[in-house]
């Protein structure tokens, strides 16, 4: 049985392979066209747009904030999912199946929406400020709506699910007997997490940081609509210098500064998680 | 006749044996005893964080009072009033959404089966960069996924006069482009694990090669195929980064729609659509399980 498997993967690979370079090059190239405002540009290529970027406090701040809420959402995520993912993979019931259905659910649910109940949530009048304002802890109604504090509730909310979901699937590699086998041994419940358990999950922890972390960098719903036109991350303002400044080569900028940002964050951490693993600073 | 002295020698003794036969080290702790009360606690702190919004959302799309209280959770008087008040606009957004997600999904099965199969059966070089390339869609910012297309349909269309933005096929592309990944995931992940000698049997047996993928190999990686094209109908379904730079005024999917909806002012019938995709979700996971299981959906889409 010789099947060309390779020729049969051609035609796929020949499709994305045009769209990412094509797609890709054309607004690397159009991000070097000196950019003139309402969708004219210069004719030459020049640094000029990347020399306002590296030179205008407000650009550099914005990317300040979305590396900020980027990484702050990620170390959340991660805080509050991996207990949920290790309870449900641990879980011997058929009550595992409906806590992951949760999940799923709100995994599958678009992230407009989620913000929408957010934003009711947050409201004057909604439930946390009735609370609050009931008991007395705050005088004027509590928001999370243009500020940065909402704009990482709302990546959270973005990334939550994926991330309970990825390390659902990294906890279940681990074999359940390992964990057993550190208790008969004395290791208390705290200490076999942190020696047995940490060690074994972190490349998969790894993994899923960056692909939290991506995804948050990535986010613009609810950046844009947490931020208020207030909070301006890179996409949300990428965004508006399309659509509201008709700047497309100071936006193709600010795109190739996301996106080279974004590459070179993953290959330093993953550099970083190689010296580590052969400097056995980390067992895995 | 004992004395008190052997009596307390023969205490000693025995207390000497019973320390001699507890094994050595420390007792085995087993935690704090509320650790794991704790932990469930904590666990359910995490689910009323994810779940809430959309708890709310339902609950608000219920309310009875008047158009401007229309926001409101708790209900006052439960009713289905904005659930008849779904204005065209939005009905039709959801129509384009389902439709998209749909053609999407099939897309990026056809784009990314024989993409799973090449990666992991093909004797190529340069494998890594391959899979590489077909995970790249991931790892690019949505937005930036967004205004590439944006401006490469610019290009083509000064080129050749053909413009797609603003039409369902350039709708299309840019979401096809994001969703093949998830395929090839799956799919590669079920194959991995492949047996292949049951198609070298079948191909003994007599069987055609199309009639060996058709019978043996498809069966076998239809829980990625489904998984998969799940994956890209949802991520479709529900993306705006690229959405928001491909729709037109007035060709908008429904996440675009609600956006817009949500930065102007917002017309609380949205809440009852947000409450019937919400539900529609639902159905999608529970069909999902009983078609597969949530375990292979899991297993095999994260990469």
């Amino acid at each position: 049985m010789n099947t060309r498997w390779d020729l049969i993967l051609l035609p796929s690979f020949v499709i994305i392979g045009i769209l990412i370079v094509a797609s890709q090059f054309i607004f690397l190239e159009g991000s070097f066209y000196k950019d003139l405002g309402l969708g004219r540009t210069g004719t030459d290529l020049q640094l000029t747009n990347y020399i306002r970027f590296f030179t205008d406090s407000f650009y550099l701040n914005t990317l300040w904030i979305t590396v900020k809420t980027s990484g702050l959402a990620t170390i959340f995520t991660l805080l509050l999912g991996f207990p949920v993912a290790y309870l449900i993979a641990r879980m011997r019931s058929r009550w595992s199946m409906l806590l992951l259905a949760g999940i799923v659910v709100a995994t599958f649910v678009t992230i407009v929406i989620k913000v929408f109940g957010l934003i009711i949530i947050f409201s004057a009048d909604g439930l946390i400020n009735k609370v609050l304002m009931g008991i007395g802890i705050v005088e004027t109604p509590y928001t999370i709506i243009g500020n940065q504090t909402g704009v990482v509730v709302g990546l959270m909310h973005f990334t939550l699910g994926f991330g309970v979901l990825l390390l659902y699937s990294v906890i279940q590699t681990i074999p359940r007997s390992y964990e057993e086998a550190a208790q008969i041994h004395g290791a208390s419940r705290w200490r076999m997490h942190y020696r047995v358990l940490l060690p074994l999950s972190l490349p998969g922890l790894t993994v899923g940081a960056l692909m939290i972390f991506n995804m948050s960098m990535g986010a613009f719903t609810s950046a844009a609509l947490l931020g208020g036109g207030r909070v301006f991350t890179l996409p949300v303002l990428i965004q508006r210098t399309v659509m509201m400044e008709v700047k497309y080569s100071m936006a193709g900028t600010l795109s190739a500064v996301l996106l080279v940002t974004v590459l070179l964050i993953n290959l330093f951490s993953i550099i970083l998680i190689r010296r580590l693993r052969s400097a056995r600073l980390v067992i895995a | 006749m004992t004395t008190p002295v052997d009596k307390a020698a023969a205490r000693h003794a025995n207390e000497a044996a019973i320390i001699a036969l507890r094994p050595k080290g420390p007792p085995p702790r087993r935690g704090l005893p509320w650790g794991r009360f704790l932990h469930l606690f904590y666990c359910s702190l995490s689910y009323i964080f994810l779940l809430s919004p959309m708890i709310v959302v339902i609950g608000a799309s219920l309310h009875g009072g008047e158009y401007y209280t229309a926001i409101k959770f708790p209900p006052d008087e439960p009713s289905f009033q904005w659930y008849w008040k779904i204005p065209g606009d939005q009905l039709r957004a959801l129509g384009l959404s389902f439709l998209l997600a749909g053609a999407t999904a099939l897309g990026a099965c056809v784009l990314g089966i024989p993409a799973a199969l090449g990666i992991v059966r093909g004797k190529i070089p340069g494998k890594t960069f391959i899979s590489t390339v077909f995970r790249a869609p991931l790892q690019i910012p949505a937005i930036v996924t967004g205004i590439a297309f944006l401006q490469m349909f610019y290009l083509v269309g000064d080129a050749t006069g053909f413009y797609l933005q603003g039409t369902f096929w350039g709708l299309y592309m840019g979401h096809v482009f994001v969703a093949t990944p998830y395929v090839v995931g799956t799919v590669t992940a079920i194959l991995q694990r492949f047996d292949m000698r049951l198609e070298e049997a079948a191909f003994s047996l007599g069987a055609n090669r199309w009639s060996t993928f058709r019978r043996v190999t498809l069966p076998v990686i239809k829980p990625g195929v489904y998984a998969g094209a799940l994956y890209a109908f949802m991520v479709s379904f529900g993306d705006v980064p690229i959405s928001i730079f491909l729709t037109a005024p007035g060709y908008v999917t429904y996440p675009i729609e609600l956006f817009y909806g949500l930065e102007n002012d917002f017309d609380p019938s949205i809440l009852a659509s947000a409450s019937l995709v919400i539900f529609f979700c639902l159905i999608a996971l529970l069909a999902m399980q009983k078609l597969v299981g949530l375990d292979t959906l899991l297993r095999s889409g994260s990469r």
